[in-house]
């Protein structure tokens, strides 16, 4: 029964692979990429559900299948037409089977009402002028279904292949003949020239490897006509039969004018898998087969088990071919000549057309993987780190004893600096994975929140192949799914109203994930409504977020919607607005290092933007000096650094001041009062200035006492040892023990954004 | 009589539900339905060998309904329908 658990877990592993076949098929036909092949492996992942349910008497599941594939089987034959209609509907019916499959594996219930009403719209669609139909069709019904389309073509050339055989059957009966010697030596002598013997004994290996001996009897059969003779003596009785083990092995006649050297090439991929052996001529040798015959025994080639033989035309091969059958003596002593007439009925052209299809199939060897419990590779990266501030102490003490930096031991301290980077590096690309595993759940969530809302959406996706440290992936999934949720819901407009405005009645919601200078940044985009600014405005004031006379900007009152307890919904949706707003995607965001800001247009739409540390491990960053703390702030955010002039920094308001750098005017921030180590400021012109730009672009001039210089630092959480705190963004160890603060340059410019123009209070760290 | 529906795929993943779905029905006569079979390869066709011999063994009826074009081929291919197809065609008239 474990055995048999195990199956149907590899199924279901299955299962998900082929229903993200599914999407990705149907998603392809929804950008107009009907052709052929996208509607085959549409239909072929529906069909191998159906098949692999079947065998585990999965009947709900089964059931949905069949009818969801008849349709897909109507629209392969281009009897219904993919109408983009068609395609949404599909797209829905793989929602409903991606349930059943979840709930043959015992996770969730299906709703057997939406089950009914969608396979009834399935059947309405593959026959709108049938009568509807009850639902149930057991499985062996559904087979039978199966068996019209598909085996229509086989089936006709089999009874043709059967009357032929009937009148054959006479000829071909077992009859002893009589066999001169010297006729049997002739004829092996004349075939010789172009008859190859090749004997074919499958290792289990080459199963396991997903080799196939089928397809390596195809490749044989493009060199020229074949013949393969089973030998399947060594198959052991049913209940013994290692399922995985290869036991039958085959002697195949080749006829071809290829060299040995071409029929060794078709075993190229399966060396050591494959006991081969390639003689020229009949048999194993011309001799063996003859004292084969002689001693009255059935033919070596052809040993006495179940055993047939078959004559697999080579794609040139027509029934009018002089040299079918009979030419060698071997075949005409073979125990079962039935084969050769309905060998003769089959299709010309399948059998390289066959052949095409399977060797995509098959991987290329020495393509290998190997699975590492997670925890090691932490560890590993762990280690990694350690190593990093070992080095940097290593090169602080250095410093420390005055050494010339052209000294062999400074230049040897370089080198290992180099390494450990290089090795930090290869560690995190372990670690790296796309997007993709996120964003193709996304999808169906788009379609579901669409259809809960009443609105058309379609979803556009860009570098989900994008790479990032996995323990950000794991993360990202709950921001991006609330994110695609606001945007359906609040950010696109119901089909009429967009019509009204004329737009297309179909929103586009694009999800994108791309790399920008050392981060990760996902943008989530709607082509909607935009905020309503007025309405934000006035709901964060009757909230008491804000003080009714703050002057803001739009780009601020458009942040607003991220303060906790904001939600502009006037009614509590099922999809979004349940009180867990965008402040709490934009906690979770923040945990991970990242930052999350809006854009919007009113009557063009809106974009969230997610930015996030490519990796939680380290960082480039510049070790600063303020009010005696130090404190590191990322490089990825400097722009410049500089000493201000005093003629360069003027006053604006009762405390604020702002730097001329070149043509325009930054906010002067003193970090030592934002983050509270100090009460009053010192002039900037005491101090150097560190010209940075935050992720929504805008600029600001951090005050520092002192820049100590450039260093790689390891990110050690803050959350996870103690609690967030705003403007830091996580702490380290410095090379000589000390912890330092990592600076959140973002959070530092809107904390001060947010205060309204009236001396600060040191509140932030103190507090609690 | 129990119908055992293959399906379209019989590779290296399928063998062992095969055998198992084989065994299960062990003593009934049975109706293999290859109809959906696309792919057929050489480790499920062993398991349908020996499940021919065990149930010929067992006295009980083994049939190969309505196979299609594909398992057809494969098997011929195979040098396996003397053995898996000639005496059991009958399903492919209906």
């Amino acid at each position: 029964m474990d055995e048999l658990e195990a199956i149907k877990v590899t199924f279901f592993q299955e299962c998900e692979e082929l229903l993200a076949d599914l999407e990705g098929g149907l998603l392809a036909m929804q950008d107009g990429n009907d052709d052929g092949d996208t509607v085959n492996a549409v239909f072929r992942a529906v069909h191998s559900i159906k098949g692999g349910a079947g065998a585990f008497g999965l009947e709900p599941l089964v059931r949905f299948a069949h009818v969801f594939e008849t349709l897909l089987d109507a629209v392969r034959s281009n009897e219904v037409p993919a109408t983009p209609d068609l395609v949404v509907t599909l797209l829905r019916a793989s929602d409903v089977l991606a349930d059943h499959v979840s709930s043959a594996r015992g996770l969730g219930v299906v709703d057997e009402a939406v089950s009914a009403a969608m396979a009834a719209e399935l059947k309405a669609c593959t026959d709108p002028n049938a009568a509807p139909a009850p639902v149930a069709a057991p499985v062996v019904e559904a087979a039978a279904f199966e068996a019209a389309p598909v085996a229509a073509a086989p089936a006709e050339a089999l009874i043709g292949a059967d009357d032929a055989l009937d009148d054959d059957d006479l000829g071909f009966d077992f009859q002893p003949m009589t066999i001169t010697i010297d006729e049997q030596a002739a004829d092996v002598a004349a075939a010789v020239g172009n008859v190859w013997t090749v004997s074919i004994r499958p290792k289990s290996d080459l199963y396991r490897k997903a080799n196939e001996t089928a397809l390596l009897l195809r490749e044989l059969a493009r060199l020229g006509p074949i013949e393969a003779t089973l030998d399947a003596s060594a198959i052991p009785p049913l209940d013994l039969l290692d399922a995985e083990a290869a036991y039958a092995t085959w002697t195949v006649r080749l006829e071809t004018e290829e060299d040995e050297t071409a029929i060794r090439e078709v075993f190229e991929f399966v060396d050591g898998d494959c006991d081969l052996e390639i003689t020229r001529g009949e048999g194993l040798n011309p001799d063996a087969a003859l004292a084969a015959l002689l001693a009255g025994e059935a033919p070596a080639a052809a040993p006495a088990a179940p055993v047939a033989v078959a004559e697999i035309p080579a794609p040139v091969v027509v029934e009018a071919a002089p040299e079918p059958v009979a030419v060698a003596p071997v075949v005409e002593a073979a125990p079962a000549p039935v084969a050769a007439p309905v060998a003769q009925a089959a299709p010309v052209a399948a059998a390289p057309a066959a052949a095409k299809t399977q060797q995509i199939d098959v991987p290329g060897p020495g393509q290998s993987v190997i699975r590492v419990d997670p925890e090691r590779i932490d560890r590993l990266i762990d280690l990694v780190g350690e190593l990093v501030i070992n080095q940097a102490m290593l090169a602080q003490r250095v410093g420390e004893y005055g050494i010339a930096p052209s000294s062999n031991l400074a230049m040897g301290l370089d080198e290992l600096e180099q390494l450990t980077r290089e090795i930090q590096d290869s560690v995190m690309a372990i670690r790296a994975q796309p997007v993709k595993s996120v964003f193709q759940r996304m999808p169906r969530l788009v379609r579901e929140v669409a259809s809960m809302t009443g609105k058309q959406a379609r979803l556009v996706m860009d570098g989900e192949n994008t790479e990032v440290d996995k323990t950000v992936i794991e993360r990202l999934s709950d921001p991006i799914t609330h994110m695609l949720r606001n945007a359906i819901d609040h950010g696109l407009e119901s089909p009429e109203e967009r019509k009204a405005a004329g737009k297309n009645p179909e929103g586009v919601v694009r999800l994108a994930a791309l790399h920008r200078s050392g981060r990760i940044v996902i943008e989530v985009s709607d082509d909607g409504k935009g905020i309503n600014r007025e309405r934000v405005h006035s709901i964060a004031i009757k909230k008491g977020l804000i003080s009714p006379e703050l002057q803001l900007t739009d780009e601020e009152i458009d942040n607003l919607i991220f303060l906790p307890g904001f939600s502009t919904a006037d009614k509590i949706s099922d999809v979004s607005g349940r009180g867990v707003g965008m402040d709490v995607v934009k906690r979770s965001v923040q945990a991970l290092g990242g930052r999350i800001s809006i854009t919007s247009r009113p009557g063009q739409g809106s974009t969230f933007t997610l930015s996030l540390p490519l990796t939680l491990a380290v960082l480039d960053g510049m070790v600063v000096d303020v009010a005696g703390e130090t404190l590191v702030v990322p490089l990825a955010a400097i722009v410049e650094s500089l000493r201000p002039k005093p003629e360069e920094v003027r006053p604006l308001g009762p405390v604020g001041s702002v730097l001329a750098v070149r043509d325009s005017f930054v906010p002067l921030i003193d970090v030592g009062l934002t983050l509270g180590y100090r009460e009053a400021s010192p002039p900037p012109t005491e101090g150097v200035v560190l010209l940075v730009e935050g992720e929504d672009g805008s600029r600001a001039a951090l005050v520092a006492d002192a820049i100590h210089g450039q260093r790689q630092v390891v990110i050690k959480s803050l959350e996870q040892n103690y609690q967030q705190v705003d403007g830091v963004a996580a702490a380290t160890i410095l090379g000589d023990g000390r912890v330092a603060l990592i600076l959140d340059v973002d959070a530092v410019i809107s904390l001060r954004r947010r205060e309204p123009p009236r001396p600060v209070e040191p509140t932030l760290i103190a507090a609690e | 009589m129990t119908v055992l529906s293959l399906p379209e795929t019989l590779d290296l993943k399928a063998s062992g539900p095969l055998k198992a779905a084989f065994l299960e029905r062990r003593g009934d006569a049975v109706e293999v339905d290859a109809g959906n079979v696309r792919r057929l390869g050489g480790l499920c066709l062993q398991v349908l060998l020996a499940a021919k011999t065990a149930w010929a063994a067992d006295g009980k009826s083994f049939s190969i309904r309505a196979p299609s074009e594909a398992f057809v081929e494969t098997t011929r291919l195979f040098g396996a329908e003397g053995a898996l197809l000639s005496a059991d065609i009958h399903g492919v008239q209906s």
